[in-house]
């Protein structure tokens, strides 16, 4: 004889009917629920929602047990829920509550509660039901070479890094168009570049050239498609290269304002130093070339000429300034 | 070295497993022991017979066979996932999912990042008509949580990336950032122009 919950019904009367096995043998643990189960049995025929569809209706049948009287302890999870599903309170062995508290008491219980319903739940990924799924997928997956185990192994042989993004969203379209973007890195130190070669790479890529970590970015969005784009910086990588070892014409004509760095030869600070040290007769008598000679050669113009380069290189700081400060002072003798 | 061996042992211990695996001889591996020589491992379901194409296919009891095949597989450095929701407790769980997942397969996480917040809001008049004082807000908040995951190959983050998309909970967006590790191309070695001097340019 079935019994189940009967508050939706209007009861003719609650009639407890003997004998009922509820199949809660000694040996098996089932599930209780905080739901009380009323043992009635609706009498079908007498419907009070209206007598002229009494006939024409299909009997109801009763839902009966919840299915989680009747799950062992020791069940296999990941046939209950498979995939994902919504929640389903008769399918799920928990007391859970949740939702705002009546007045002086406490969350719905999980019968009916919408809210339970709404949220994403992870009931089909449970630890079990993952360490069966990446079990299935390991046959899949290689393995990482491992002599490339560091940074900067990785960076010596590979030293090209391409990065893109893609994106998973929902709504009406599946595409983004920022996915197309494509950003290729690459340090230049690890590109066969000589000296004049370096120097016209970084004039050529003006901003995209970062002096901090030597790296040399280039993005690239003009292509509907991330392979076109991807192409296309390479493209761009192999111009760079090619058009930087080449030597026009017109380079000759670089100014001391078009250096990248400071140099101190034939400078204005050359010229100072050494008309002032002439002027003082520090070295003897004699003019001309060889009196210069014999200036450049003394170390302490030379610790000069490396200050001043550092000053004007690097900027000012506090050990660059010291340092200017004792050069100057051995070179004036003060 | 290491590398080439292991990837041999495996694909022989895969050979003996799976069956219909073409072309499994011992490979040229290259003479640096760090050249990838990783191999894309395809996998395909298993062939219907033309005759059952109306009828439900039956799932084999043998799993479907891998195939092996010559490509390189790419390398990436970092996979960087960022993972948006408007409901801190689902990425929580997303997130003890998704590590547990990369333990699973063996992939190392080098960085699980909670970055702050972003709150929209939004500020509306309560009435159809007039009353300009009172007002109603919303806000919508969106909440992060940053995966980075180091050292992968192209076929484990491509393993990975679905299983862990096709069980992205709803309502929630994720943005992936790859960097990939290639080699310097054989043209960019040596300039041309050693080969090909340059003569008269029109750029004068």
């Amino acid at each position: 004889m079935a019994s189940h919950t009967s508050k939706a019904f209007l009861n003719l009367g609650r009639i407890h009917v003997s004998g009922l096995a509820f199949q809660k043998s000694v040996s098996r643990a089932t599930y209780t629920t905080g739901v009380s189960v009323n043992p009635s049995n609706v009498n079908k025929g007498a419907l009070y929602r209206g007598d002229h569809g009494s006939s024409l209706r299909k009997p109801k049948r009763d839902p009966g047990q919840p299915r989680t009287a009747k799950m062992p302890v020791d069940q296999d999870w990941t046939a209950v829920y498979p995939a994902a599903a919504s929640f389903k309170w008769s399918s799920v062995p928990l007391p859970v509550r949740m939702g705002y508290p009546v007045k002086g008491g406490v969350p719905p219980e999980k019968k009916g509660n919408l809210e339970l319903i709404k949220i994403p739940n992870f009931l089909h990924l449970t630890p079990t039901a993952i360490k069966k799924h990446c079990e299935a997928l390991k046959p899949f997956c290689t393995e990482w070479p491992s002599a490339l185990d560091t940074d900067a192994k990785c960076d010596e042989h590979f030293p090209i890094k391409v990065k893109s993004t893609d994106y998973v969203a929902a709504g009406p379209s599946l595409r983004n168009p920022s996915a197309r973007i494509v950003h290729l890195s690459v340090k230049l130190s690890s590109l066969n570049l000589d000296d004049h070669a370096h120097k016209k790479m970084r004039k050529l890529v003006g901003e995209r050239y970062c002096k901090k970590t030597d790296t040399l970015t280039i993005k690239t969005d003009s292509c509907p498609l991330r392979q076109q784009n991807k192409d296309y910086a390479m493209y761009l990588l192999t111009v760079l290269y090619h058009e930087s070892w080449k030597t026009e014409d017109w380079e000759a004509e670089k100014t001391v304002a078009d250096m990248e760095e400071y140099s101190w030869e034939d400078s204005p600070s050359q010229r100072n130093i050494l008309d002032m040290l002439a002027h003082m007769k520090v070295a003897g008598e004699g003019e001309g070339e060889e009196v210069r000679e014999q200036l450049l050669g003394r170390k302490e113009v030379q610790e000069y000429k490396d200050c001043v380069t550092r000053l004007k290189n690097e900027g000012e700081s506090e050990s660059v300034i010291l340092q200017y400060k004792e050069a100057v002072k051995k070179v004036l003798n003060l | 070295m290491a590398a080439p061996m292991a990837l041999r042992r495996e694909l022989c211990s895969l050979a003996r497993i799976f069956s219909g695996i073409s072309h499994l001889g011992p490979r040229a591996l290259g003479a640096c022991a760090d050249q990838r020589k990783c191999n894309i491992i395809r996998s395909h379901l298993p062939l219907t017979s033309s005759t059952s194409f109306h009828t439900a296919t039956v799932l084999s009891s043998v799993p479907s066979s891998i195939t092996v095949t010559d490509e390189p597989d790419a390398l990436f450095q970092k996979v960087s996932l960022l993972v948006k929701g408007h409901d801190k407790a689902v990425l929580d769980s997303y997130e003890t999912f998704a590590t547990m997942a990369a333990k699973e397969l063996g992939i190392t996480i080098s960085r699980v990042d909670e970055p702050l917040k972003d709150i929209e809001r939004l500020t509306v008049l309560k009435s159809v008509h007039i009353f300009k004082k009172h007002r109603v807000q919303y806000e919508m908040r969106t909440h992060y949580r940053c995966i980075e995951l180091s050292h992968i190959t192209g076929c484990t983050a491509q393993v990975y990336l679905e299983y862990i998309q096709r069980n992205l909970p709803e309502g929630v967006a994720m943005e992936v950032t790859k960097t990939a590790m290639e080699k310097v191309p054989e043209h960019i070695h040596e300039p041309m122009w050693k080969d090909h001097p340059v003569d008269d340019t029109p750029n004068k």
